[in-house]
C-alpha cells in the first residue's frame, strides 16, 4: 500500500510540472488518494489496544494495534487511532456483547469493518462501521484451546482435580474481591446455614487488565499457610458481562491447576467454561452456588450419618428383642414345662398315695381276716359254748376226768352242766368196746 | 392293763397263736380254758384296737397328703 501511494505522488509531482507543493497539498492529496484507494471500507483484524468512549459526546475512541507474532517485543508492529460513532457505538456494542457475552475491552482481537479516514490537520484515523464477533469468538475459543492444550502438555491440567476434597469443609480460603456482590452473596448463604464454616478471605482484584496477577499473587498468600484450610473458594461479582479473559490465561490457569488444596470456583459463564473452571477440583456458576454445595456436602453427609445412626438403633432394638423374646419364651418354656413336671410327679405321687392306701387296706384286712379266723377258732374252744351243746365236766375229788381210770363203783362225782353242779354216785363202770 | 398298753400288736398276735397252739394240741387244760379263752379274747379285742387306729391314721395320712398336693 505504502509503494502504490509513493508511485502516485511521483506521478503527481511529474504532472505538476513544479518544484514543489505545499503540505496541504500533499495531505489533500493523499487523502483523496486513500479514499479512492478504499471507496468501500475494508475488513481488518486488529487488537484493542485501549479504549474509552467520550461520557459527553458518546463517541469511543480507540487505539488498535497489532502485536509482532515473534513475541518478545512488546512494542506493536502497527498501531492506529480509531473512532465509533455513537450512532453506531450501541448498536455494535450491544451486538458484540450479546454475541461474544463479553464487552468490548483492551486486549481483545477484534475484526473490523473501518473506512480510511485522513484529514490534513488530524492525520491519519479509521471509522468503525461495523464489527465481526465471530472472529473474536473463534480467536479466543482458539487461544483457549492453545491454553489447554499447553496445561496438559504440563502434565497440570488434571492436578487440582486429583486432590481429595474433604466431606466436610469449614476453613475456606477465599479469593475474591472485598466489594464484590458475589462474596456478599456467598458469606450470607454460608452464615445461614445450619453448620459453622470458617472463611478468610485473601483480597484479589477480579477483573481488569491487573486481575491475573493479583489472584496469582491472593493465591500465593493462601499458599503460605495452606494448612489451615479445607479448600479455597474463586468468586466474583455476579451477573454483568464483564471480562473473563484472565480466567482463560495460562499462568492464573496452571497455578490454580497445581494448587496444594482442591479449588471451588464461582467466577460465572454464559457459554464455555473457562480454562480455570476445567482446571478446579469443583467448577461452579455462581458464588451463591458454591456456598450451597459446601453446606449441602455437609447436610448430605450429617444426614446420612443420622441414617446409620437410626438404622444401628434399629437393628440394636431388633437384637434385644429378639433376645428379650426367646428369654420370655425360654421362660415360659420353664415354666409350663416344670409345671407339667409337677404334674406328672403329682400323678405319680397320686399313684403311690393310692397304691399305699390300698395296700395299707389289704394289709389291715389280711390282719383282721387272721384276727377273726383266731376268734372263731377261740370261741370253738370257749368251754361255755362246748357245755351249752350238751357236754360236760366230769371231776372226781375236784380233778377233772379224761377216762374212766382211778374210778371205782361208789365213788362221789361233781358233773358240771352249763348252768349248774350235780353231784352223782358212780353205779356202774363199762369200758368202750367191752 | 398296764402291761398290755404297752404290748406290741405282734406280742400280742404271737400269744394268740401260743394260745391256738394250745387249744389244737389237745392238751388244754380244762380248768383254765375258760381263763385262756377270756385271754385270747381281750387279745383279740386288743388287735383289733391296735388295726383300727392304724386304719384311721393311714387315713388321716393320706388326707393331708392330698390336700397338700393340690
Amino acid at each position: 500500500m505504502g509503494a502504490k501511494i509513493g508511485i502516485f505522488f511521483c506521478t503527481f509531482a511529474l504532472m505538476s510540472n513544479e518544484k514543489y507543493i505545499t503540505l496541504s497539498q500533499l495531505l489533500t492529496n493523499i487523502r483523496q488518494t486513500l479514499a479512492q484507494a478504499f471507496p468501500l471500507g475494508v475488513w481488518i483484524s486488529a487488537e484493542i489496544g485501549s479504549m474509552n468512549v467520550n461520557r459527553y459526546s458518546g463517541h469511543c475512541y480507540m487505539e488498535l494495534i497489532e502485536k509482532s507474532s515473534e513475541g518478545g517485543s512488546t512494542t506493536p508492529q502497527a498501531r492506529v487511532q480509531a473512532a465509533v460513532w455513537r450512532s453506531r457505538w450501541g448498536l455494535l456494542s450491544g451486538h458484540f456483547a450479546s454475541a461474544t457475552g463479553m464487552p468490548l475491552a483492551e486486549g481483545m482481537k477484534v475484526l473490523l469493518k473501518v473506512s480510511v479516514n485522513f484529514h490534513e490537520a488530524y492525520g491519519l484515523s479509521l471509522v468503525v462501521n461495523d464489527i465481526d464477533p465471530t472472529y473474536t469468538l473463534g480467536e479466543r475459543a482458539a487461544q483457549r484451546q492453545q491454553t489447554i492444550e499447553q496445561l496438559r502438555a504440563d502434565g497440570v491440567f488434571d492436578l487440582n482435580k486429583a486432590l481429595e476434597l474433604p466431606t466436610i469443609v469449614q476453613r475456606i480460603a477465599i479469593v475474591s474481591s472485598a466489594t464484590a456482590a458475589g462474596l456478599q452473596d456467598f458469606m450470607r448463604h454460608i452464615e445461614a446455614s445450619t453448620w459453622q464454616f470458617y472463611p478468610t478471605l485473601y483480597e484479589a482484584t477480579m477483573q481488569g487488565s491487573t486481575a491475573e496477577e493479583s489472584i496469582v499473587a491472593a493465591l500465593g498468600r493462601v499458599a503460605e499457610s495452606d494448612e489451615e484450610y479445607d479448600a479455597v473458594v474463586v468468586i466474583r461479582g455476579g451477573g454483568s458481562q464483564s471480562d473473563l479473559e484472565c480466567f482463560n490465561s495460562y499462568d492464573l490457569s496452571a497455578n490454580l491447576a497445581q494448587f496444594p488444596l482442591p479449588i471451588i470456583t464461582g467466577i460465572g459463564h454464559d457459554r464455555d467454561e473457562s480454562v480455570a473452571d476445567l482446571v478446579a477440583h469443583t467448577a461452579l456458576k455462581t458464588p451463591t452456588a458454591v456456598a450451597d454445595f459446601l453446606v449441602e456436602r455437609i447436610s448430605g453427609f450429617m444426614g446420612e450419618a443420622e441414617y446409620t445412626y437410626e438404622a444401628i438403633l434399629t437393628a440394636t432394638n431388633a437384637l434385644l428383642t429378639g433376645h428379650t423374646q426367646r428369654l420370655e419364651r425360654n421362660a415360659a418354656l420353664i415354666s409350663s414345662g416344670s409345671q407339667s413336671l409337677l404334674r406328672r410327679i403329682d400323678v405319680r405321687l397320686e399313684g403311690a398315695t393310692q397304691r399305699l392306701a390300698a395296700a395299707t387296706t389289704r394289709l389291715i384286712d389280711t390282719h383282721q381276716a387272721r384276727l377273726s379266723r383266731i376268734e372263731a377258732q377261740v370261741e370253738g374252744n370257749n368251754p361255755r359254748r362246748i357245755l351249752a351243746l350238751g357236754f360236760a365236766v366230769v371231776r372226781a375229788g375236784g380233778k377233772a376226768l379224761t377216762n374212766t381210770e382211778g374210778i371205782a363203783v361208789g365213788d362221789s362225782l361233781d358233773i358240771t352242766l352249763a348252768d349248774g353242779t350235780a353231784t352223782a354216785n358212780v353205779t356202774n363202770i363199762s369200758k368202750q368196746g367191752e | 392293763m398296764e402291761q398290755q398298753r404297752e404290748m406290741t400288736y405282734a406280742e400280742a398276735l404271737a400269744e394268740l397263736e401260743s394260745i391256738l397252739g394250745g387249744f389244737e394240741s389237745g392238751k388244754a387244760d380244762i380248768d383254765t380254758l375258760a381263763a385262756q379263752v377270756a385271754r385270747a379274747t381281750e387279745l383279740i379285742k386288743f388287735c383289733r384296737q391296735r388295726l383300727g387306729k392304724v386304719e384311721s391314721d393311714v387315713k388321716e395320712a393320706m388326707k393331708v397328703e392330698a390336700n397338700a398336693n393340690k
